[in-house]
């Protein structure tokens, strides 16, 4: 037994531990030991990778096997620190006056075990499995809320179920002409067939993988159901769930295909290549979402929302091809999970607090839950790719990776989909901590240390990894090494580039010199006086407390007045479309069953046999 | 580079930043004045102000929030001094590139914005969603024309950008070679500066100032040194992407001032934009003459 099976068992005891004991006072601690359990069996098993599991065994003449590659490892890291972190939120005060505590723990902890099954595949159909088992204990942990959650939850498992059909379709045409489906065998099927075949294949692949990812135009279940689910689980969700998708689609793309294959792969009837088609639904994956979140008045939907828009960011880096695009692409996942997770820990610490999520509803909580604030600004800071914190190196690394690889409109779109992320996380923290305190609100507190020092931890490696990318990019280089790209030289600081380098080492310590230069100034000039927070004017008149003054319904008006007749809803539609013929057909073909007479039964058997006969 | 050297350059770069910031504002004052045939301020006048500004007695703050924010505001124009290589300092130019700039050019924008969130005036808020909408019309046609400088010089390191085009003098300056794209730069530069007609978050009949509306004191000092950094940043910046940089301050400081002047001399007889105008205007226009300078780049 090696590190991996060790790893798997694990996992899988963990999984039956908190489903026996999920109500049990100390679940949620114990699963948050386990989850370290299994983060530092993780950290043993680097310098084994890839490692190949002793599990293994045929079935039909297929040989289905399990190896972690440094791929899946990298993506094993962060699904279980994930985990960890919303485990540990859960743990304390949150979940000690909730129902269904047990579904919530074991629900994780399942969610976990399918993910790193998943990743851990070695083959098509275990790849399948792994796939299957994701979708369907991801549906277990968003349907646990009831009423609207239920709704989104069946939503999601019908774009499951067509993805995975889709997949399952891709996997049986592989199988009809590739002697084996382990990746080996498969990626050797790929170099040698045409470009029809592999065009469908993909297709259909990234039809299935992408509902996972929210790929444009899959991604309308993803914000309800995400939002809906029960706040820990939503951050588990919301850092990685999606990104499960990005992992099957990596492993197709780029170690199935290949991506120097992918950018010789023409698009019919146009001088695009299969590369730069992907790319481009990445771009609009990454702009559409991100201006759809702007428009959001629930601060869980707006974070969901941001969800599909960061993705968009990862694919688009990985399709770059070079290897600080790959690692650009790969680094925003791990990014992305430590804010992300934060921010939907912060709202439901909000939430917990104060019991809505509702934007129009909040504001003001700054001095009330003041840890809370900190993690949202730094978290937000992130989201939004600004420096000092990690999301921008990343995105520092795809833009600079766009410019270099001469694509400077995708490099463009990149930007627009960046500076809508910093209207709407504006947005966010205005509505929730800044603006006017409501009178509800006045005696909030903040919450106990069982919920704030995850938040406050995840936000401090969001602003230290920012600082020294480095210790991230080590991490990047494992996965990126098992794609089959070069390694991207790096320091503990950025990365040296001829033409233009980051070494965020001498930034932020700049910028911090800067801010303390700033206070120096500051505390310069004469002595201010703090007034209260009612303390307030507008128009010439005192505002006072009962008088709702904020501003936060349609914050960006002026600019949705320019952009909102372009959000037409299409692709929502065009869902709505094809709910509603299915709906039809089923309609009449249920019609046909139950009500047509025999008589008409007959007409039609004979016209059937006159046309038959006559053709 | 030794570290007293690096040092040295650290605390000159901002230094020099402000006190030419200072000039510039005084620029701004003259020329309006000029327009509407007054006098205008003395040469000190900037520096009075400031120093009255923080020495003020009554100085409102609105928690903490509000005073970090000050600090962090004026502390991203400061870091973002350092990375604008000018004539003898290259700064940490070698440690950020042109996308980093861009980048840590918004953090006082942030700052600031979160400062003036934390003082809770309706008012205010209504002008940060305006800034904030305002810096989506100017930036995406300045990351357009940052896209064809970096792609036209095949770098985003900016001391290599000043070297391409001091290469062969004058024939080799930005403006020379791809004069769209620096249209389409100088509209976007105009409108980052924020006056008129695109000042929609200062707006003083319609919102009271907008952002400044709680700024009082120091608050409203930090302000002023914060307007004197941007506007010698704007000038710099578009100088060293358009203008061949500066190989020696004499040459460097016309420059600048000429790039900050353009727009300080249009601005004075301009009404102010409606938000959305401002949207459609910078798009269409600065937009529009970015993509087709970086078209031009990319054809060439």
């Amino acid at each position: 037994m090696n590190d991996l099976d060790l790893l798997l068992l694990v996992s899988i005891g963990t999984t039956a531990v908190l489903f026996a004991f999920g109500t049990w006072r100390w679940a949620g601690a114990l699963g948050t030991l386990l989850y370290a359990l299994q983060l530092a069996l993780l950290a043993v098993m680097r310098p084994e990778l890839p490692l190949a599991s002793g599990i293994g065994f045929e079935v039909l003449g297929y040989r289905l096997q399990w190896s972690l590659s440094g791929l899946g490892w990298f993506f094993a890291i962060i699904t279980v620190a994930s985990a960890l972190f919303s485990a540990w939120f859960a743990a304390g005060e949150w979940g000690q006056h909730r129902r269904n505590l047990r579904l919530l723990h074991g629900g994780l902890a399942l969610n976990v075990t399918a993910m790193l099954i998943l990743l851990a595949s070695d083959d098509l159909i275990s790849l399948f499995i792994g796939w299957e088992l994701v979708s369907w204990a991801s549906y277990l942990a968003m349907v646990q809320r009831g009423g609207p959650a239920m709704d989104a939850a069946y939503r999601y498992l019908v774009y499951a179920l067509a993805g995975a059909l889709a997949v399952l379709v891709a996997i049986a045409m592989i199988a009809a002409q590739s002697p084996a489906l382990d990746f080996g065998s498969v990626r050797v099927w790929f170099a040698s067939a045409g470009n029809g075949t592999i065009w469908t294949v993909m297709l259909l692949t990234m039809a299935g993988f992408g509902v996972k990812m929210g790929l444009l135009p899959l991604h309308l279940w993803q914000p309800a159901a995400y939002s809906e689910s029960p706040g820990p689980i939503a951050a588990f969700l919301g850092a990685i769930s999606s990104r499960m998708g990005l992992f099957a689609i990596i492993v197709v793309l780029a170690q199935l295909i290949g991506l120097e294959r992918l950018g010789n792969l023409p698009v019919a009837f146009s001088f695009w290549n299969a590369n730069e088609f992907w790319a481009w639904l990445a771009a609009l994956t990454l702009i559409v979402p991100t201006f759809i979140a702007l428009t959001q008045n629930d601060a869980r939907m707006l974070l969901a929302w941001h969800g599909i828009g960061q993705g968009g960011y990862m694919l688009l880096g990985i399709l770059i091809a070079t290897p600080l695009g790959v690692s650009g692409g790969l680094m925003h996942v791990i990014n992305y999970a430590c804010y992300q997770a934060a921010l939907f820990l912060a709202v439901t610490a909000v939430a917990h607090r104060t019991g809505t999520t509702d934007l129009d509803h909040l504001g003001g909580l700054i001095n009330r839950m003041p840890l809370t604030y900190v993690t949202m600004l730094f978290c937000i800071i992130g989201l939004a790719g600004l420096p000092p914190m990690n999301g921008f190196v990343s995105k520092w690394m795809i833009y600079k990776a766009l410019l270099d690889a001469q694509m400077p409109l995708l490099f463009v779109a990149a930007v627009i989909g960046t500076l809508g992320t910093i209207l709407s996380v504006y947005k966010l923290i205005h509505n929730t901590f800044l603006g006017q305190l409501r009178l509800e609100h006045a005696q909030v507190n903040e919450v106990p240390i069982s919920m704030w020092l995850p938040m406050i931890l995840l936000a401090l490696i969001v602003f230290i990894t920012g600082w020294m990318p480095g210790l991230f990019l080590d991490l990047v280089d494992e996965a990126v090494v098992a794609i089959g790209i070069t390694q991207l030289p790096h320091h503990l600081g950025g990365v040296d580039l001829g033409n233009g380098g980051l070494d965020m080492l001498w930034i932020v310590g700049v910028l911090l010199a800067a801010i303390g230069i700033g206070a120096i100034v500051y505390f310069l000039g004469n002595r201010s006086v703090r007034v209260g927070q009612f303390d307030n004017y507008a128009g010439g008149q005192i505002l006072t407390a009962d008088v709702p003054y904020q501003y936060s319904h349609q914050f960006y008006a002026g600019l949705l007045r320019v952009i909102q007749p372009w959000m037409r809803g299409g692709m929502a539609w065009g869902e709505r479309a094809l709910v509603s013929g299915a709906d039809f057909l089923g309609g009449a073909m249920s019609g046909l069953y139950r009500a047509a007479p025999a008589g008409a039964y007959l007409l039609l058997a004979v016209l059937a046999a006159l046309a038959v006969t006559l053709l | 580079m030794d570290f007293t050297h690096l040092f040295v350059e650290l605390v000159l770069m901002p230094l020099i930043a402000f006190l030419v910031g200072l000039v510039m504002v005084l620029m701004l004052r003259k020329v309006r004045a000029k327009i509407e045939r007054r006098i205008g301020p003395p040469l000190l006048q900037p520096l009075y102000d400031i120093v009255k500004l923080y020495s003020k007695k009554t100085q409102v703050s609105h928690g903490p929030m509000h005073e970090i924010a000050m600090m962090v505001a004026l502390g991203g124009v400061i870091a973002m001094e350092v990375f604008l290589p000018v004539p003898g300092l290259n700064g940490l130019a070698e440690k950020g590139d042109l996308i980093v700039l861009i980048y840590l050019m918004m953090i006082p924008s942030l700052g600031l914005a979160l400062g003036v969130g934390a003082c809770a005036n309706p008012n205010g808020s209504i002008g940060i969603s305006r800034a904030l909408t305002a810096m989506v019309a100017y930036d995406i046609p300045l990351m357009i024309v940052v896209a064809g400088v970096a792609l036209f010089h095949g770098t985003t390191s900016l001391p290599e950008i000043i070297a391409a085009q001091q290469a062969g003098g004058m024939s080799t300056w930005g403006i020379v070679q791809t004069p769209v794209l620096a249209l389409g730069g100088l509209i976007a530069a105009y409108a980052m500066l924020g006056k008129e007609p695109f000042e929609i978050y200062v707006a003083p009949a319609e919102i009271a100032t907008g952002p400044m509306v709680e700024m009082s004191g120091k608050f409203m000092g930090t302000l002023f040194v914060m307007q004197c950094f941007q506007l010698y940043a704007v000038g710099v910046l578009y100088t060293t992407l358009f203008l061949g940089g500066g190989e020696y301050w004499i040459s460097f400081l016309p420059k600048i001032f000429a790039v900050v002047f353009i727009p300080l001399a249009m601005t004075n007889v301009f009404p102010r934009y409606k938000t959305e105008d401002v949207l459609k205007w910078m798009w269409k226009w600065a937009g529009g003459f970015a993509l087709a300078g970086l078209a031009l780049v990319v054809m060439k």
